[in-house]
């Protein structure tokens, strides 16, 4: 029994959906029409979003590297998408897939480059955030599409059921889809064990130029799913869509316990963390605090998170050096 | 009947002959030491059979049938396992799943049967005698258990030939029995074992046949052990050479000893070490890998933590917790590994130089002029005739000994009164090494006290005043160098494997 116990609070969503319940007790209690449906939808909406976003930056915690081109997949696919049914009355179905199709491509080929040439992922994807959102500009001349089908507006602002919108659906299945990967597909292992020790990884014969092209093609499927969730919501194919999903892309999944070097990541932990942000960007409106006050929060936040998981590799650190 | 055979592998990099004519011969159902010096070719012979190297010359056998591993993938494939001297483990993972680990699925996006992996890692685990839960997490195990795990990793794949590197560098004589005891068993069931060890005992107590490399090639090539003792194996891992050191003896300084330790124990390891290093002395510390040498130095600059005994400088017992704290006591430590540890490699020549007399040489405010370190580090560079086309030059394009005089400069430049070398001579050719020899007497010379670390029995007799030796992280005796190299080694010889005669 005490075992089970420390087990639940060794995992790593526990203390993040701890400061999360908190959060809305607190919060509900001062101010109760933070619990009325609207709120709850519009909060829902948000968390579905930015949950597939931190995803996407997840998988490639998860190897050990960083994505900083998420923003700019999302956003070319996010205007391809709208230019596509706007410009070809291509249906939203099909444009959805085209879309998808595209980001697991950007992303491929962007795996493809950092394992290929062994240069450091920071460099390839900030390389890739420009020729992206540099594709991005040219196609929109900055200028926004509006042709976004009523089908797709509608999915982005109705309700499913009640004050839980259809955004949703993708998060559940994205979510879902990644905690069995991570947990269960060969794919997922092989991305942890590469995080987790790439010598291992490699003399245990894992192919790892493979594999991070698998990765970085998965966070670029994500940032798709992402983007078209944002058009949806948006009812408008907007170039600066991706623009701002750098920062909470790396907040979620570190509040939610992922270990920067890889190796280690929590999809139920990153939702937390989304939870969280999402909850402390409400706050502001609801009570009508400063802006930059959140900033401060949320900045505040990380180094809380990371403070927590520099204590663990310190442990592991100690732990390697007992045994090297 | 040969598991594995190596016939006259030679290998060359740029500027080094590897191996040279290499052979060696690993038998089903015996245990095979490979013994050799840093340096010997081991490590570059280990990676030529798993095909991270490829050889220049000669062939690799197994069962009679020539291989050509392209990668250790394919070694492992083709029976030949290796458990490297580095954890090879995703300690996150559970023990299953890192015996498993390349055998997950058929493709990318198979699921994971943890059953079946927890039940075939059982298996092997069934076999080494360990008995725990194949669904533990490796972090959770001792280093002993990992070792083992590694080996029922590699076993897993059918291996036929296991080559094990330093497999007991980490493991308390208890452990390391455990796993001489599976490693006898592997041996029985008709498993070629190749054991690379720098422990003597050890070789001795598991060992049927032995490979000792010197200098990139056989000094024996696959002798029953049965034949040799403990010296034979020591002479022929060191060499025997010819010559007599062209230096005479220096005359005795008889001043007060500038440096010493008194009993002094470590947290690294070491164990009532006593010694001392005048003014003016050059003291050699010789020691067989693993002796503890470098360790000393390093803890003696505050790198381990002391647990006893006595630093005493200039007669005063001090405590030494950091390099900066040793500097401030004149002590300098030129590092064997002048590339990661000694110098700065894509810094200019003066701020490697003059890196030690930053801190002298900042005015109040903390500014520091490149005039006025090249005021007190110019002098020194100049006086070891360093080649560099300006002070400016990125020291990673000066040759390995114009690098190694400019890590001794930084020192000098420092006014250090003892300052530790370490292994001065790897990587430098003949010439360049001769000419740090006469440095290391000019400034013994000078006044300065130096401790000398080398596994090069020749530049030890030609180099120190007095020869301390140490084995098994402790000082063994000291030898006075008259330069007899004979005289010399074999007193040396005698305090390293005469240990338990004595």
């Amino acid at each position: 029994m005490a075992l089970s116990f420390t087990r639940i609070f060794d995992n790593d969503w526990v203390g993040p959906g701890l400061v999360s319940l908190a959060a809305i007790i607190g919060i509900s209690i001062f101010q109760p029409s933070f619990l009325s449906p609207f709120n709850i939808f519009v909060l829902l909406s948000a968390i579905s979003v930015n949950m597939v976003i931190a995803l996407g930056q997840l998988v490639i915690i998860a190897i050990g590297q960083m994505n900083l081109a998420l923003g700019a997949f999302g956003g070319l696919v996010a205007i391809c998408f709208v230019a596509i049914m706007e410009l070809y009355g291509v249906p939203p179905i099909l444009a959805t897939v085209i879309g998808l199709a595209i980001g697991a491509l950007a992303g491929g080929l962007t795996g493809f480059v950092i394992a290929r040439t062994g240069i450091s992922a920071f460099i390839i994807t900030l390389a890739g955030l420009q020729i992206f959102k540099g594709i991005n500009l040219g196609i929109t001349e900055a200028q926004p599409f509006y042709g976004v089908p009523q089908s797709v507006k509608d999915f982005g602002n109705l309700s499913m059921l009640g004050p839980i919108p259809w955004l949703v659906l993708p998060m559940i299945i994205a979510s879902l889809g990644m905690w069995y990967l991570f947990a269960r597909l060969r794919i997922g292992r092989y991305i942890l064990a590469i995080g987790g020790n790439r010598t291992a990884a490699e003399l245990s014969g894992i192919n790892v130029t493979a594999t991070i092209i698998w990765a970085h093609a998965i966070s670029g499927l994500l940032a798709a799913i992402a983007g078209m969730m944002l058009v949806a919501r948006l009812q408008i194919g907007q170039p600066t869509i991706g623009d701002d999903w750098l920062i909470s892309s790396f907040a979620a999944p570190v509040i939610g316990g992922a270990v920067l070097a890889g190796g280690h990541v929590s999809v139920a932990g990153t939702f937390f963390g989304v939870v969280i942000i999402a909850i402390i960007t409400q706050a502001l409106v609801l009570f009508a605090i400063d802006p930059f006050v959140v900033q401060i929060v949320l900045g505040g936040l990380i180094l809380w998170a990371v403070g927590i998981n520099r204590l663990r590799e310190l442990r592991v650190a100690k732990f390697n050096a007992r045994t090297a | 009947m040969t598991a594995l055979h190596v016939a006259h592998v030679s290998k060359s990099f740029p500027g080094v002959k590897a191996l040279d004519d290499v052979s060696m011969t690993l038998k089903p159902g015996s245990v095979h030491a490979l013994l050799g010096e840093n340096g010997a070719g081991k490590s570059t012979l280990i990676k030529i059979m798993t095909g991270i190297h490829k050889a220049d010359l000669g062939e690799i056998t197994m069962d009679g049938k020539t291989v050509r591993f392209a990668n250790p993938r394919q070694a492992a494939a083709g029976g030949l396992g290796v458990v490297h001297q580095e954890r090879n483990l995703v300690t996150r993972f559970s023990v299953a799943e890192n015996i498993m680990l390349d055998r997950l699925g058929n493709h990318s996006l198979s699921s994971v049967n943890y059953n079946a992996i927890a039940q075939e890692a059982t298996r092997w685990l069934k076999q080494l005698d360990l008995d725990i839960d194949p669904m533990t997490p490796v972090s959770r195990l001792s280093v002993a258990q990992m070792q083992l795990v590694e080996i029922g990793k590699a076993l897993s794949l059918q291996s036929r030939v296991l080559l094990l590197d330093e497999p007991t560098a980490s493991l308390t004589p208890n452990e390391a029995q455990v796993l001489f005891r599976i490693l006898r068993r592997l041996r029985d069931d008709g498993v070629a074992i190749g054991f690379v060890s720098h422990k003597l005992e050890e070789v001795f107590d598991i060992c049927d046949t032995v490979t000792v490399l010197r200098d990139g090639r056989n000094a024996c090539d696959s002798a029953a052990l049965k034949d040799l003792n403990r010296q034979d194996v020591v002479q022929m891992m060191i060499g025997r050479a010819e010559r007599i050191s062209k230096r005479a003896p220096r005359g005795k300084t008889t001043s007060a000893p500038f440096f010493e330790l008194k009993n002094y124990s470590s947290a690294a390891g070491h164990k009532g070490i006593s010694l001392a290093v005048r003014p003016g002395e050059i003291l050699g510390l010789y020691g067989l890998v693993g002796a503890g040498r470098s360790e000393l130095a390093k803890a003696v600059l505050g790198l381990s933590p002391q647990t006893g005994g006595e630093i005493v400088v200039a007669g005063k017992p001090v405590t030494i917790a950091s390099v900066a704290e040793a500097l401030e006591h004149g002590i300098g430590y030129v590092s064997e590994d002048r590339k990661a540890e000694g110098l700065i490699l894509l810094h200019s020549v003066l701020a490697n130089a003059g890196i030690t007399v930053w801190r002298k040489l900042a005015t109040k405010f903390g500014f520091l002029s490149d005039t006025t370190i090249a005021s007190r580090v110019g002098p020194v560079l100049k006086k070891l005739e360093v080649k560099t086309p300006s002070l400016d030059q990125t020291i990673g394009n000066l040759s390995g000994g114009n690098q190694q005089k400019v890590s001794v400069a930084k020192w000098i430049a420092a006014g250090v009164k003892l300052l530790i070398i370490d292994e001065p001579s790897v990587g430098i050719d003949i010439k360049t090494k001769a000419y740090l020899h006469d440095l290391i007497h000019e400034l013994a010379e000078s006044g300065t006290a130096v401790l000398l670390i080398t596994s090069d029995l020749t530049e030890m007799v030609d180099v120190a005043d007095r020869v301390a030796v140490m084995d098994g992280y402790m000082i063994r005796g000291v030898v006075e160098n008259d330069r007899n190299y004979e005289r010399v080694s074999t007193a040396i010889m005698g305090f390293i494997h005469g240990r338990k005669a004595a």
